[in-house]
């Protein structure tokens, strides 16, 4: 406990610091400053996430800094809708940190405005990543994000809790029709006490996979909405008999939750999202295993699922340190010891020297395996989003939220969020 | 830095016109700028600049990143249908409209109990102003935020009494009323404005009322209230300027998306929302110039009323 208290502090402490002395030096050189073990660079490093990552990225760079005594990184971290706004600031002042964690959602945003570092001018080695994997990181024929991982949609459940209600566990082969009357099944045998889940209508993701199961493809190549009003609509109403029921908890106790998830509170039995989830739940939760089976579908050939790079490592353009910076980052997503570290809780390490040189036990091998049993069914990324992304996707939530509190009509909803989409499109056109 | 020498080189050039007098009177003026410079300098380069980039930027669709174009008037019309701005100027006059008058009238009811000489009175004052020390802080946000949770201390002395409201911090017919409590009870500033006012009342005009057999009440409404009146207008000024830019207990409480369902989507947050989650700093620019006109529209008003009924002493009345 002392432990983490006095990382935290060294952390906000060696931001700060470093954000102060930054601003000071006034100096810069085309190939970057360089240091040694006597007088090692300090390079920034930040990331999202819960305490759970924050524990293991220290392990991360005490060892990267024992391998490389000329660098010293101070790491600092935050909540995912926080992040952002931090960095926005950070940008709008010439600020950014030397190196961070990146979400393909926000990738354009940045990258686009030159904002993030070539990473194809600096030494980061990519030969043991997949090819089809690499493009996602890159916009304009530029590299500006390494994907650490890849992520996966998967409902998960605790076999713990639908046992002790006496419901049988799912095996994933299922439409949405069986996929709501599981829930309800929970809630109603919960009792007010477990619900069955969240709303899974209200995550974008989980739309876009349910288009890709439709074949309609969420953006188009000149960056406009693939799809229509009324395919939102029939998403929404997806879930219109479940909400206010026990198969979905309500907006009013997952607001309190916060930052945690309702899953991750032990208030749900389900919860639909990313499968690198699984280490921060266990955590949260304190169960004793979590499980993960397939997304349900309509289609039972096409389920509509991909490997989504995710926690990409990028570098701001500004950064003094190229080479710390790049060493940093190649060290993050290729390092075995790293993957040793981190396990799946950024998701399925995507460089195979890391894979390999990681042993994957308990429930990490679930979350292999599981990437592992869909792969029949994985096809291509889905295009990559369009700048202003994060917002719509945060739009989306929001305003499902309000459709939880009854506040907002399923059509109310679809003409909100189209609204904000067009609006958005318009002023990035 | 340019502003300093252009100062005092109109003050000495104004000196030899004018013989003797006005000459020491440059001196006291050099002088007299030389003290206000570092006050000055910080003026001019951390308000008046940024404001008049921010009313230049208001103007374009700037987005942090990319030169800002020149877009006229736009991002002032589309305000007016974006139902989400709407929304938060309903969230904040609502604030404003209740929790300013509730704020004052427990600033002055508190100031009348300590007016009286007791045993302890300097306790009790400090005691009373705490709240206000602490309360703009980011720590009882997040107090706040976990006493009016589900199972939290409201919540369970209200069913202590059979009420059963649930958690109020998810409840979005009950946020409102959570943060109106939460600045009501951070009355300390305009209490020890109003104590000092009430000081300043001739203790014999009470005893004069006293002898004409007025009860507490009369004394209240035909001695306090006028002779306070300036006062009470100072602070209903400040406090409803102050409640116009709500931002830091927003912000913790609904973890700076201004839910549940809106419900805290306070003017400043949703422009905070708009500038930094949004990239359109050029939106969020006009919402700043239009929140500052609001503002000081109120104000005039203010000004222009409070003639009927506040009295300084010395008016003929």
């Amino acid at each position: 406990m002392i432990d983490r208290r006095k990382f935290l502090t060294t952390v906000a402490l060696g931001t700060a610091s470093a954000a102060f002395l930054s601003a000071c030096g006034g100096q810069s050189s085309t190939a970057g400053q360089t240091g040694s073990a006597e007088n090692p660079v300090t390079i920034t490093y930040t990331w999202w996430g819960n305490d759970d990552r924050a524990e293991r990225t220290r392990k991360a760079i005490a060892l990267f800094e024992s391998k490389n005594p000329d660098v010293k990184v101070n790491g600092n971290f935050s909540d995912f809708a926080g992040y952002w706004q931090k960095r926005a600031t950070e940008a709008a002042g010439g600020g950014l940190p030397d190196v961070m964690q990146w979400d393909l959602s926000y990738l354009r945003d940045y990258g686009q405005r030159n904002q993030l570092l070539d990473l194809g001018t600096v030494k980061v080695n990519t030969d043991a990543f997949e090819k089809s994997l690499l493009p996602s990181g890159q916009i304009r024929g530029k590299t500006y994000g390494i994907p650490t991982s890849t992520n996966a949609f998967a409902v998960y459940y605790d076999p713990a809790k639908l046992a002790s209600l006496g419901i049988a566990e799912p095996d994933g082969s299922w439409n949405y029709k069986e996929f709501n009357a599981f829930l309800a099944e929970v809630g109603a045998k919960g009792n007010g006490t477990l619900f069955g889940g969240t709303d899974y209508t209200g995550i974008w993701w989980n739309f876009n996979i349910w288009l890709r199961q439709n074949n309609i493809q969420a953006f188009t190549e000149d960056g406009k909405l693939g799809f229509s009003k009324d395919d939102l609509k029939k998403w929404w109403n997806l879930t219109a008999d479940l909400r206010g029921t026990g198969a979905i908890v309500g907006e009013d106790k997952a607001t309190q939750l916060l930052p945690k998830s309702p899953f991750g509170s032990n208030v749900t039995a389900t919860e639909v999202t990313w499968d690198n989830f699984m280490a921060g739940y266990l955590a949260d939760s304190g169960a004793k295993e979590l499980k993960l089976v397939p997304v349900p579908s309509d289609d039972p050939d096409n389920l509509g699922l991909f490997l989504k790079p995710s926690m990409l490592m990028v570098a701001s353009a500004k950064t003094k340190y190229k080479d710390a910076a790049a060493r940093f980052i190649d060290f993050m997503v290729n390092d075995p010891e790293v993957g040793q570290i981190f396990k799946t809780s950024r998701g399925v390490p995507a460089s195979k020297t890391q894979r390999d040189g990681t042993t994957f036990e308990g429930t990490d091998k679930l979350v292999v395996d599981y990437e592992k049993s869909i792969e029949k069914y994985l096809k291509d990324a889905p295009e990559p989003p369009i700048v202003g992304f994060g917002t719509l996707e945060s739009t989306f939530k929001r305003v499902t939220q309000d459709l939880n509190y009854g506040k907002l009509t399923v059509d109310g909803a679809v003409d909100a969020w189209f609204k904000e989409a067009e609006d958005l499109i318009k002023q990035n056109a | 830095m340019t502003q300093s020498p252009t100062l005092s080189r109109r003050s000495t050039s104004s000196a030899p016109s004018q013989p003797r007098k006005s000459r020491r009177r440059g001196a006291d003026a050099r002088a007299g700028y030389t003290f206000l410079l570092p006050w000055l300098l910080g003026f001019i380069a951390l308000t008046v600049g940024p404001m008049i980039s921010s009313l230049y930027l208001s103007f374009t669709n700037y987005n942090l990143f990319d030169a800002p174009k020149w877009i006229g008037l736009d991002n002032y019309t589309s305000l007016f249908q974006d139902e989400r701005f709407l929304q938060s100027v309903g969230v904040t006059m609502q604030y404003v409209v209740f929790g300013t008058p509730l704020k004052l009238a427990a600033a002055l009811a508190i100031a009348m109990l300590l007016n009286s000489k007791r045993k302890g009175q300097g306790f009790y004052r400090s005691a009373f102003y705490a709240p206000s020390l602490i309360g703009a802080s980011v720590s009882i946000a997040i107090v706040w935020k976990a006493m009016f949770g589900d199972s939290g201390p409201v919540d369970q002395g209200l069913s202590f009494f059979g009420i059963n409201l649930g958690g109020w911090v998810g409840n979005p017919d009950m946020t409102m009323g959570m943060m109106i409590l939460l600045t009501v009870w951070q009355f300390g500033a305009p209490m020890v404005i109003f104590l000092a006012g009430l000081k300043q009342i001739p203790a014999d005009l009470y005893e004069a009322a006293s002898m004409d057999g007025a009860g507490p009440v009369r004394k209240f409404i035909n001695i306090t209230w006028p002779m306070l009146s300036p006062v009470i207008f100072f602070n209903l000024l400040m406090e409803t300027i102050h409640a116009f830019q709500i931002f830091a207990s927003a912000y913790i409480i609904s973890n700076g998306e201004g839910g549940p369902a809106g419900s805290t989507l306070f003017y400043t947050l949703y422009l905070y929302l708009r500038g930094f989650s949004d990239f359109r700093m050029g939106y969020a620019s006009a919402m700043a110039w239009l929140l500052v006109i609001v503002v000081g529209i109120i104000t005039l008003i203010f000004f222009k009323t409070s003639k009927s009924w506040v009295h300084y002493s010395g008016d003929s009345k």
